[in-house]
């Protein structure tokens, strides 16, 4: 009986374990959505989860006479070491959200070239490897 | 061996009177499962990348053009549109004329595109995704615009991941090709009667970026699917008026700057687009003709 009541609660643990450690990048990215600063329309959302690669890499095409802006969402922990990083199509790096040491949340890009964008996703210091972003625009 | 039971399949359906054979040939095509060669991930990849029509109407709407329902496909044209095919491309086509409509705030047109899409969807059984109800109720009241653009958008991104995962990226594409084309269509328009407006003529330009990843689509599915195949014959000579063209891009470092929390980026690169009256004339000419077949 202590055998059987040993197996069960032995199950239930790392099956609570194994909830608390998935990542929901999908609810992090939905919470991003509201997070687009005022004026922005919403177009993209993206989930930023580590998986086989150290980073985590979209596109989208951006036009030239647009603003842009790509936030982040890790939960309590703001950024949890996220950093987006913005490239362009011949993979000059226009932006990055980390700078002095410091982690911002959001970054407002007016594109003077429309072209492919290189949206990139990697992790300093990150805890969880798991985060949501959203992609908005306005003219 | 397929060519064999594709025109049997047409001999025996004419003989019983049912659909005309084109749209036949059209609903076998799209609606068969064989993938192309290429990853699921690198077609997602490219998908991900096409941007939004809406972002085209909110540049007519911010440059002070006028609403004209005449430059859109009619929603009454939806029953037309009996395969898969034309389905999603229409779909598409539909979505960008709702976007339109919505940011002009013509509520009782944006109605019309919106059952039309509900056909269009439920058509491709990706109905579930395209909540009427909530559209409808925010398209009454202008001020829930931002709210109406938000959740039009999620739809049409939920109906894409959807697809994908159920290996039907090709109905993707045709949605998002049809989506392009007739925001390009508009453009092409609202120049066409304003042919002093430089912006728009740029914007025509640098619409070459997406049809190049538009095509690469397509010919992903060229051997698979004879109505993509098709179409992408049509946007090639599409292609050959845009390869006039010339986009110059300078590359300089950008600066930024912080604010409220933000980092506001200073683009110091800079690009200009060469584009000639003759060469809109082209492109107009080219993609009303495409157009028109995904239409009628």
């Amino acid at each position: 009986m202590k055998k059987l009541i040993f197996i069960v609660l032995s199950v239930f643990v790392f099956s609570t374990l194994e909830v608390i450690g998935q990542c929901n990048s999908e609810a992090f990215s939905t919470q991003c959505i509201p997070k687009l600063a005022t004026g922005f329309n919403f177009l993209k959302s993206y989930k930023i989860e580590k998986v086989a690669k150290e980073f985590v890499e979209y596109s989208y095409v951006f036009t030239k006479g647009t603003q842009y802006m790509i936030n982040i969402c890790a939960g309590d922990a703001a950024t949890d070491g996220i950093v987006v990083s913005l490239y362009d199509s011949n993979r000059n790096k226009v932006a990055s959200s980390k700078i002095n040491g410091q982690f911002i949340q959001a970054i407002a890009y007016p594109c003077n070239t429309t072209g492919i964008y290189y949206i990139q996703y990697t992790f300093d210091g990150s805890t969880g490897y798991c985060g949501g972003s959203a992609l908005g625009f306005k003219r | 061996m397929r060519i064999v039971f594709i025109g049997l399949l047409l001999v025996l359906l004419s003989a019983c009177g049912g659909k005309p054979a084109k749209d036949v040939l059209e609903e076998v095509d799209s609606v068969q499962t064989e993938g192309p060669s290429i990853s699921k991930e690198v077609i997602a990849g490219i998908l991900q990348a096409i941007p939004s029509p809406l972002e085209i109407s909110m540049l007519l709407k911010e440059s002070g053009k006028k609403y004209n329902a005449g430059y859109l496909n009619s929603a009454d044209n939806r029953s037309k549109y009996n395969s898969n095919y034309k389905k999603a491309l229409n779909l598409g086509i539909y979505g960008t004329d709702l976007g339109y409509t919505n940011i002009y705030e013509q509520n009782q047109d944006g109605v019309k595109y919106m059952e039309a899409i509900k056909d269009m969807a439920d058509g491709l059984n990706i109905g579930q995704f395209f909540d009427i109800e909530t559209v409808g109720r925010l398209a009454t009241n202008s001020k829930n615009l931002d709210s109406l653009l938000l959740i039009t958008t999620q739809n049409f991104n939920s109906i894409n991941n959807y697809l994908q995962t159920q290996n039907r990226a090709n109905l993707s594409v045709l949605l998002l090709t049809g989506g392009w084309l007739e925001a390009l269509h508009i453009t092409c328009e609202v120049s066409n009667s304003n042919p002093g407006n430089k912006e728009l003529q740029e914007t025509i330009g640098e619409q070459k970026v997406i049809l190049e990843n538009i095509m690469l689509l397509l010919s992903f599915y060229k051997e698979s699917d004879q109505n993509m195949a098709s179409l992408l014959k049509d946007m090639e000579e599409l292609k050959k008026a845009f390869d006039k063209v010339i986009i110059t891009y300078t590359y300089k470092e950008s600066t930024f700057e912080i604010v409220d929390g933000v980092m506001v980026i200073k683009d110091n690169s800079s690009s200009t687009i060469q584009i000639s009256p003759e060469d809109i004339n082209n492109i107009k000419t080219i993609a009303d003709n495409i157009r028109i077949k995904i239409i009628s």
